[in-house]
């Protein structure tokens, strides 16, 4: 009886440890390193200036900002969890006051510990470099006075190192403030860090990996932060400690040759999406194994300025929509364009699928017929990337179809958008773009790519130039609130409202690919809709 | 008549320089081939009205995305679903996308590649027209007036050579395609090909330019040219009558030269977006928009990559057979150069 319960022991103790190592982990090695390849080096490796996904993706395990976005896919990943905060921030009743606090024994990787007066200094520090994406706290008391004296600090961010607590004071309530605490901009970093970009001597990390090495243009390399076990992976559970032990990148150029790497398993895993020439051979012989489409928030539209002829008329811009066709979008873009024709796209928090302008070019030619537009020569605006400058000369082709005389202009991608965004650039008609959150919250697609305020002479980010007052103050009164059902059902509603004035052509979202050797594996990678692929959940086989 | 025979009495007659030339360049076959390539390419590219209109039915910039051809009684997709386009029909479709479609837009390849070596002859033409008669001109002033003038065209044209071409090139590019070009009242709008021929124009102009100074620095120490001083003739007219008959061989070897090398350049702007701007059709924007492809259809970049290198070919064999038509002591000069002759006068 006794060897019988002995045995019944060993072996609820071996089901029990089988079902702990089916837990967590999917059985991959700990340790390693991965070898991955970017097309190109990111625009910087410091969390201030940083704006580019590219960026974001190599610092998501890096820098920890006191709020993070989850380490997990899809719409998981767009919900906000503390990081380098015990908790979310408490919000007084009238919206404008945030209250959080630092945990306490945080350590950034050199050994120092990380003090609740770094985050103001962090966010000053931001303002003096200029930062992309310091408006997103210019509503911070004080903020738009430091911005223009750059000296003085921000009298609205309060921090106590004894108690670790920081208070924000808005100038009016924010409900987007929460979303943009967990922005990599407002990454914490040591009070001292010099204000200038520091690509080429990253400062010391919080997160579970540091860059160790950093040679701008040509790679960079991360080890396990030594403080990360010791302390801060105690206390913050948030983000994953990572299985490998060390991660090097290097820009290969040619995405040609990325693939090929990858395939020959001399590297492991390539940031870039498949050049369109290679793309469905990889994923017809690797989906599933080591080939995986990831969605992203992003839509990919022609704007139409609605400011001057043809364009200011209603019916020549529904016109456009309407001779526009999705499907032909979807083969320009060789299968990585979802067709979708509204504001707000998929996965976006009030999202709700409208289709107002189903193609139709007998419509189409009808619209342009009663609009009877006497200008119609116009210029196509688009960078030269492919495969956009090949959407934009289709859409030039619509536009011929339609009866106008459309030219295209083709323009390097790294001067587009300061040139289509200065006004005094003549004939700004109509072009591409576009536009990836840059959180997930849907006044991201609003208010810089459509309300009045956004219209600038320099850097306009309101290419349609449309300018409604009651739209307008919808987007004022949205900002102000906490996203809630309420206000998602109201998102929904004001995507329709725009798409019937049809500032732009929207025609879809991209879809991005992961593509590891197989030696990773592909299972347990992670694709964040904002930060893409975690680099904590790779592991080797 | 017997051959090589002279009626009795006449006069006997010699051929001119140019005839000379001419006998000599019947002789030479490679070059007579290079010609014939050159005005086979020429016809081809002149004829792409023709093809687009009676064969193809399709323009070179129209597209094709979701169209469907119908090849031996089937209905073909120009464009599958993931993006990919038809690769040559030739003439199963009667003649319509004969090289196939060029790429996710579905434009009739062939049609492209006549339309884009109408625009790359006609850039690399007028360019080389333009850089030849302003570096001679620009020449002939510097060497036959020396003192300042020399100095002041030899500066500028130092300036120009300090830099290195295709650099320049695409600096000029990268400003006018966005902005255009306004010299007093005339205007060149952005995008328009007149940007990559002045482009092409301007940084060749200093390739003629010296080696024509080069030669008439030494042409106006000739007696010939004294004589006509002698005689009382102006600068103008020791200039246009007397010195610049003497270039005509150089100038005209150098017009062949720069049009190859005004078409290689042409092809390397549009290449890299500077150039002919698109959807329309050049040899150098049609391998930017074919590279994106290489792997899946090469046909797309082969096809006017091959157009380029037959067509710099048979001008750069045309140049050739030309100097040596034209000026055959270059060719023994470089020939002695070479070892392969012994140097006229040289006891043996």
């Amino acid at each position: 009886m006794r060897k019988v319960q002995a045995a019944l022991a060993i072996l609820g103790v071996v089901a029990m440890a089988l079902v702990l190592a089916s837990c967590g982990s999917s059985g991959g090695k700990e340790g390693g390193t991965l070898h991955g390849t970017y097309a190109s080096f990111p625009d910087a490796l410091d969390p201030a200036l940083a704006r580019t996904v590219e960026a974001w993706t190599a610092m998501y395990d890096t820098y920890l900002p006191l709020l993070t976005y989850a380490h997990a896919d899809g719409e998981a990943g767009s919900k906000v969890v503390p990081a380098l905060a015990e908790s979310l921030p408490k919000v007084s009743k009238d919206g404008k006051t945030y209250t959080l606090t630092l945990h306490k024994g945080l350590k950034y990787s050199d050994g120092t510990p990380v003090k609740a007066s770094d985050f103001p200094a962090s966010v000053e520090r931001m303002f003096k470099l200029n930062s992309g994406g310091s408006p997103f706290y210019t509503g911070i008391v004080g903020a738009e006075k430091f911005a223009e004296t750059k000296s003085g600090g921000i009298s609205g961010i309060k921090a106590d190192d004894k108690t670790g607590q920081i208070t924000i004071q808005l100038t009016k309530p924010r409900g987007t403030f929460t979303s943009e605490l967990a922005l990599m901009y407002v990454a914490v970093l040591p009070a001292d860090t010099p204000a200038k970009n520091m690509t080429a001597d990253p400062p010391p990390a919080t997160g579970p990996y540091e860059i160790v090495k950093s040679q701008p243009g040509r790679g960079w390399s991360y080890d396990r932060n030594p403080q990360w076990e010791k302390a801060n992976g105690k206390l913050i559970a948030s983000v994953p400690s990572g299985h490998l032990d060390k991660i090097d990148i290097k820009v290969v150029s040619n995405p040609s040759t990325q693939v090929n790497e990858v395939e020959r398993g001399s590297s492991d895993w390539m940031q870039t999406t498949i050049p369109t020439d290679l793309y469905n051979s990889v994923k017809e012989k690797y989906e599933g194994s080591q080939f995986r489409v990831e969605p992203t928030i992003s839509n990919y539209f022609f704007w139409m300025n609605t400011t001057k002829p043809p364009f200011d008329d209603l019916k020549v811009r529904q016109a456009v929509n309407y001779a526009l066709n999705g499907a032909a979008m979807e083969r320009v873009y060789a299968g990585t364009l979802k067709a979708n024709q509204q504001i707000l796209p998929p996965g976006m928090p009030g999202y709700k699928k409208i289709e107002l302008y189903p193609y139709n070019m007998a419509k189409a030619k009808e619209l342009i017929a009663e609009a009877s537009p006497s200008d119609r020569d116009v210029t196509v605006w688009v960078d030269d990337e492919d495969p956009n400058n090949q959407a934009a000369a289709y859409y030039q082709g619509v536009l011929k179809k339609l009866g106008f005389n459309a030219k295209l202009k083709e323009i390097a991608a790294e001067d587009f958008f300061p040139l289509i965004g200065n006004q005094s650039t003549p004939d700004l008609d109509t072009g591409w773009l576009d536009w990836y959150e840059d959180y997930p919250h849907p006044n991201d697609f609003f208010q810089p790519l459509l309300a009045g305020e956004s219209i600038l002479p320099q850097e306009n980010s309101n290419l349609a130039q449309i300018d409604d007052p009651k739209l307008n103050a919808k987007i004022a009164r949205l900002e102000e609130e906490p996203l809630g059902p309420k206000q998602e059902a109201e998102y929904a509603d004001l995507d329709r409202e725009y798409m019937e004035q049809a500032p732009w052509a929207p025609y879809g979202s991209r879809t991005v690919s992961t593509f590891v050797s197989d030696a990773i594996d592909l299972e347990d990678i992670v694709f964040n809709p904002t930060f893409g692929q975690d680099l904590a959940s790779f592991q080797l086989k | 008549m017997v051959e090589g025979s002279q009626p009795a009495g006449a006069a006997p007659t010699g051929a001119g320089p140019w005839g000379v030339a001419l006998r000599r360049l019947r002789r030479n076959r490679l070059v007579l081939a290079a010609l014939a390539l050159f005005v086979l390419i020429v016809l081809f590219s002149l004829a792409a009205p023709l093809w687009a209109v009676h064969v193809a039915h399709t323009g070179p910039n129209t597209t094709h995305t979701l169209a469907k051809v119908e090849v031996d009684g089937e209905k073909r997709e120009v464009v599958d679903p993931t993006g990919k386009p038809t690769g040559p029909l030739w003439f199963g479709a009667g003649g319509r996308f004969f090289l196939g479609a060029d790429g996710s837009l579905g434009r009739d390849e062939m049609v492209r590649l006549m339309y884009g070596g109408r625009t790359s002859l006609f850039i690399s033409l007028i360019a080389a027209l333009i850089t030849t008669a302003l570096g001679a001109a620009l020449g002939l002033l510097a060497g036959y007036f020396r003192g300042w003038p020399d100095t002041l065209i030899s500066r500028a044209l130092d300036v120009i050579w300090a830099f290195p071409v295709l650099l320049l090139a695409i600096a000029l590019g990268l400003v006018l395609a966005v902005g255009g070009l306004q010299i007093g009242p005339v205007t060149i709008p952005s995008g328009s090909i007149w940007i990559p021929i002045m482009v092409i124009s301007v940084v060749f102009v200093t390739y003629t330019a010296r080696p024509v100074r080069g030669e008439v620095l030494s042409l106006r120490e000739k007696e010939f040219v004294e004589a006509a001083v002698a005689q009382g003739a102006g600068p103008a007219r020791v200039m246009f009558g007397e010195l610049l008959p003497n270039l005509w061989s150089t100038i005209i070897v150098f017009f062949t030269i720069n049009v190859a090398n005004s078409m290689l350049l042409e092809s390397a702007l549009s290449f890299l977006g500077v150039g002919v701007q698109p959807p329309n059709a050049s040899w150098g924007t049609m391998i930017a928009t074919g590279s994106t492809l290489i792997k899946s259809a090469p046909l797309l970049t082969i096809l006017p990559g091959a157009m380029i290198l037959l067509t710099v070919l048979a001008l750069n064999v045309l140049g050739d057979g030309l100097r040596d038509a034209l000026d055959p002591k270059s060719k023994l000069r470089l020939e002695v150069h070479a070892g392969l002759a012994e140097p006229e006068g040289t006891p043996v």
